[in-house]
């Protein structure tokens, strides 16, 4: 069986495996003898089986960001934002949007 | 063209830190330079949303040390970051090479990274930073938004709630990390929708309630696809967010010209086509 990690990193950098469709992977990885827990995580788009293979847990959710929050900033040296001027009142009237895409 | 075998130099005097971004997937955007830092490191610290993507670095470097285990439930999130900077600190004190990898790019929404970089600079150690693939880039790419035409503005969702900012309508607003708006110390990360139901009050103020909102996602697997759903601003109180999703609101007005403004820059371009004509 071929090693998953390594795999993955391949098709993370191969232009045309990055972006194929499930078949077309799951072909290659069958050539590739990739494992079972791959080319499920491939067909279903659910990732829970290949953190089984890897006994890797799924991380909490953690924040997407890495910065302190507003209780934390007041009990540290984190930089609080400058003072600003008084900012004048928000638009009352709201336009529809001319789309932008 | 490959390059020409050159040796690698190393101070050994002292230590030094790189703090580096494996970008957002798996394979796809990891740079060469952000590479060599981790391989040529003698200890590595990673912060990274996946563990899947933790063992893949493990692969390039026999000392990685996770720093995932520094959150808790309940810990305020500035005590972790300020772990994980002591942590890299010793280390480099020790006079070690130290990599510090984060995801996406090690600059953005990280306070971490920052922090040690300054701290060892202070201390007079080599210190600097890699650029990497941020969750804003492949949002770009993957919602076909460039934020040069209309602008594009960024908040922290918080900033929002306990500031008095200015939203500009007429281009893009990206705010991270909505799923845990009110989660004041990040102590938790589960919210229940009155504090979300604020944060789209807030957002009335410049949009209409059926405005689109774009909930996005992007992939750290390369076997993923990203996700984007597409809702009414009314609607974000109550559909199902992590952490993980990015929410971006289009513009909802149209671009003002500035009359003022145009009428002096008409004024310059005559003056300078009379200078030329003279």
């Amino acid at each position: 069986m071929s090693d998953t990690i390594k795999l993955l990193e391949t098709i993370g950098s191969d232009a045309s495996l990055r972006y194929a469709s499930a078949d077309e992977l799951n072909g290659v990885l069958k050539h590739a003898q990739a494992s079972v827990e791959l080319t499920m995580a491939v067909t279903t788009g659910d990732c829970a089986t290949l953190r089984v293979e890897l006994t890797v847990q799924g991380m909490p959710h953690f924040p997407q960001t890495q910065v302190p929050g507003q209780e934390d900033e007041e009990e540290t040296d984190v930089p609080q934002p400058e003072p600003q001027p008084a900012p004048s009142p928000s638009p009352s009237r709201v336009k529809r949007a001319r789309r932008a895409e | 063209m490959p390059s020409a075998a050159l040796p690698s130099l190393h101070d050994t005097r002292r230590g030094s830190l790189s703090c580096v971004g494996l970008g957002m997937t798996l394979g796809s955007h990891l740079t060469p330079l952000a590479r060599s830092h981790i391989e040529q490191a003698d200890v590595v610290f990673a912060a990274l949303s996946d563990a899947i993507a933790e063992e893949w670095l493990k692969r390039m470097h026999p000392d990685v040390r996770s720093l995932q285990p520094n959150y808790a439930e309940g810990k305020p999130r500035i005590k972790t970051y300020r772990e994980w900077v002591a942590l890299m600190m010793a280390e480099l004190r020790a006079g070690k090479r130290v990599c510090g990898v984060f995801y996406g790019h090690p600059g953005i929404f990280a306070w971490s990274p920052h922090k040690v970089i300054e701290q060892a600079r202070a201390e007079g150690y080599e210190a600097h930073m890699e650029p990497g693939i941020s969750a804003e880039d492949c949002l770009y790419a993957d919602l076909g938004i460039d934020p040069g035409t209309y602008g594009c503005q960024h908040f922290e969702a918080s900033q929002l709630m306990y500031w008095e900012r200015r939203i500009d309508p007429a281009g893009y607003l990206v705010l991270w990390q909505v799923g845990i708006i009110g989660n004041r110390s990040v102590g938790r990360f589960d919210i229940g929708p009155a504090y979300r139901a604020l944060l789209v009050e807030r957002l009335g103020q410049d949009y209409p309630p059926d405005h689109e909102v774009i909930i996005y996602r992007g992939a750290t697997l390369p076997i993923e696809h990203p996700c984007i759903q597409r809702i009414t601003l009314r609607e974000l109180v109550d559909v199902p967010l992590t952490a993980e999703e990015t929410v971006v609101l289009p513009p909802a007005v149209t671009l003002q010209p500035n009359r003022a403004m145009l009428d002096r820059l008409q004024a310059l371009d005559a003056k300078r086509r009379e200078a030329t004509a003279a």
